[in-house]
């Protein structure tokens, strides 16, 4: 798909024009936003629109060149202001503020893709290469968008498989059917797989306070994640429970605290900071199951993000927030679905750094969560409000039958 | 009786001394059909005193070897003879042709229309625009004059824009659609306040909507009709000069109490032109002025 602009000036009402080229538009099978219209005060001052027309590549052309003959002309785009940013880690001032959507940039008279959409960045260009890069990130010289002439994204546009979105209907849903739903998101899954797309999963330590973590472990095994983003919490109380049998020192069996227990995570932690990393502790028997156990074993791969209230940390956990974000980044090429399970901040820093086109669903009993994380701009997250421990176990039923 | 067109009582003709059909630029030119030039001569000199009978002055711009459509004057640009205090004529937007067999004629035109001390106003280079070919006025009863532009096969879309801001009067763009009728005045002939004949055949629909919504009583010829090039006709006061006249047309006209003239000019439909492609009224007021009755 491909967006361009085009004007129209004149007596475009009396003409009957503007009606005309819209119709010509939304016969050839495009689309159009009518971005600014001005009416003429008399009927002698000449009207003028702006319309943005979107349609599949081989079809755009020759509606533009249709449109020409109207008097509906292309406008013309300047190239994007380049100015190289002065000190690492600081964009020229007026930068252009990125979104999440695929766009292209136009340099030198041709539109470059940019390579890895990304919001809240800078867009670099480096020879003819268009990339969005984190503010911290940007090195003294790196040639800034600035501005947004040139630059032009792709409006957000539905799934080809509509499947599930359509079943939603409402983006936030606590009252659905939860049984249909998990089977839809199971499909996606698979779907992700057929097509060698990779599945994120982003899991808070709710997940193992409600029991969903020995499923999820199942998940791993069976080969259905690829990644996984936590915190130290998530960790911590995975391993927690396979050692100690606790959840933050509640008895993951019979749900009643344990004696003492409330130090359970702190000496679980203690003794993965004496192994030197979980992988370690993995390979000295010391953890004996879980998610993080699973992935080790799997070598799936893992990012444990720090924040400031962790205690520990677990020796994996990156500290240095920016460090962990860039890590985070490492692992999202050829992310097709995300899954974000009970994790508030996790969830929104990872629909951060995603571009709108992954498929992402967010399961928490609180519905804010989900509001939240379409309100940060990921506005591609999909709701399900459930008890993720229940929603994972029918999710690994779904994928991998009855354990 | 509605009032008469306020415009229409002086024109500008160019006589067919080298008139011929030298090339194909339209579907009726045949380079191999021969015009016959005395023919051609008796038929536009009939035109003429037709004219003259009619109460209607005509003024001559000379020929030119080796252009021979110079005799379609009504190509020449568009006119606007408004009095603008300065003692000039008017002003004269000569035409772009799309054509380069016509673009010469440019040139000759702008002179004539110079050296008579008429200010001469351009239109961008790169828009297409062939005068009043594609643009003919037309003044609602009690309304404001409204300049009806033709466009796709000779001039552009864009240029009524253009035409609009010089000439400050608003435009209405009609697309034409068949190529047999490739200008404006082949498909539109205002009569008065109320009436025109129009060819709808010859617009897409959103060019019929227009001219429905400016014309309140249309003489609505069918396809037959408008390609016997009666639209392309020549109105002097209430007095109807056409190149032919079918009989529904004719009666019509004169239940309308015009007066019809049938002037044969079949050499110059040869080239794919009838009465009113070889006048240019001298006398359009574009600009607005009290509507008066006349």
């Amino acid at each position: 798909m491909a967006t361009e602009t085009i004007e129209v000036t004149g007596h475009i009402l009396d003409s009957l024009l503007l009606p005309k080229i819209l119709d010509t538009i939304l016969e050839a099978g495009c689309d159009y936003e009518i971005l600014d219209v001005s009416i003429g005060k008399t009927n002698v001052d000449p009207s003028r629109a702006v319309i943005a027309v979107t349609g599949d590549d081989e079809v755009l052309g020759p509606v533009l060149d249709d449109l020409q003959v109207h008097g509906a002309n292309r406008t013309v785009q300047p190239d994007a202001t380049l100015v190289p940013a002065e000190r690492d880690g600081v964009l020229p001032a007026g930068f252009y503020s990125t979104t999440n959507l695929p766009g292209e940039v136009r340099v030198g008279g041709r539109w470059l893709p940019i390579e890895n959409p990304e919001m809240d960045c800078g867009l670099v260009v480096r020879g003819d290469r268009a990339v969005t890069v984190p503010m911290h990130r940007v090195k003294a010289g790196d040639m800034v968008v600035v501005g947004s002439d040139g630059v032009r994204v792709a409006a957000p546009s539905k799934p080809r498989d509509t499947q599930v979105f359509e079943f939603m209907g409402s983006e936030v849903s606590s009252e659905k059917p939860k049984g249909l739903l998990v089977a839809r998101v199971a499909d996606r899954l698979r779907a992700a797989r057929e097509r060698g797309g990779k599945i994120l999963v982003v899991a808070g330590p709710a997940v193992v306070h409600t029991g969903g973590g020995p499923e999820l472990a199942r998940m791993v095994e069976a080969g259905w994640v690829d990644v996984l983003f936590a915190g130290n919490g998530f960790a911590t109380h995975d391993i927690e429970s396979n050692v100690l049998g606790t959840s933050l020192g509640v008895s993951v069996e019979e749900g009643t605290p344990t004696e003492g227990g409330h130090a359970n995570h702190l000496r679980v932690v203690n003794e993965v900071r004496r192994h030197g990393s979980i992988a370690a502790a993995v390979e000295a028997g010391y953890v004996t199951g879980g998610v993080m156990r699973a992935l080790v074993e799997k070598g799936v791969p893992f990012v444990l993000a720090g924040s400031i209230r962790d205690d520990g940390p677990l020796p994996d956990v990156i500290t240095d927030t920016v460090a962990a974000a860039d890590a985070m980044r490492e692992h999202l090429a050829g992310v097709q679905v995300a899954l974000m399970l009970a994790s508030t901040l996790h969830a929104i820093a990872t629909g951060n750094c995603l571009p709108a086109g992954v498929e992402t669903f967010c399961v928490d009993i609180n519905q804010a969560v989900v509001t939240k994380l379409a309100d940060r701009g990921s506005h591609q997250a999909l709701g399900i409000v459930t008890d993720v421990g229940l929603f994972i176990r029918e999710l690994a039923d779904e994928l991998m039958g009855q354990p | 009786m509605s009032t008469t067109l306020p415009w229409g009582r002086r024109y500008l003709m160019c006589p067919p001394r080298h008139f011929g059909v030298l090339y194909e630029i339209n579907p009726w030119m045949r380079t191999e059909v021969t015009v016959d030039s005395d023919t051609a001569f008796a038929q536009w000199e009939r035109l003429v005193d037709a004219l003259q009978a009619a109460g209607a002055q005509v003024e001559i711009m000379p020929s030119q070897p080796g252009l021979p459509d110079l005799v379609f004057t009504a190509n020449a640009g568009i006119v606007d003879a408004t009095p603008d205090g300065s003692g000039r004529p008017g002003r004269f937007v000569p035409s772009h042709f799309r054509h380069p067999e016509r673009q010469p004629e440019t040139a000759v035109d702008i002179d004539w229309f110079a050296r008579r001390g008429w200010k001469i106003e351009r239109l961008p280079d790169q828009l297409d625009h062939e005068g009043a070919g594609d643009a003919l006025p037309f003044t609602p009863e009690g309304g404001r004059t409204v300049l009806v532009s033709g466009y796709s096969f000779r001039s552009d879309a864009a240029a009524a824009t253009a035409l609009s801001q010089l000439l400050g009067i608003p435009v209405r763009l009609v697309q034409l659609v068949d190529p047999r009728l490739y200008h404006l005045d082949l498909t539109f002939c205002p009569l008065d306040g109320r009436r025109a004949i129009v060819a709808p055949s010859g617009w897409d629909r959103y060019g019929r909507k227009v001219i429905e919504a400016l014309v309140p009583e249309p003489l609505v010829l069918t396809e037959e009709e408008a390609l016997s090039f009666c639209a392309n006709s020549v109105v002097v006061e209430r007095t109807v000069i056409m190149p032919a006249t079918p009989v529904r047309v004719g009666r019509q006209l004169e239940a309308w109490g015009f007066e019809v003239v049938e002037c044969r000019v079949d050499e110059f439909l040869k080239a794919g032109g009838g009465c009113r492609c070889l006048t240019l009224a001298l006398d359009v007021r574009l600009s607005p002025e009290p509507a008066g009755e006349r």
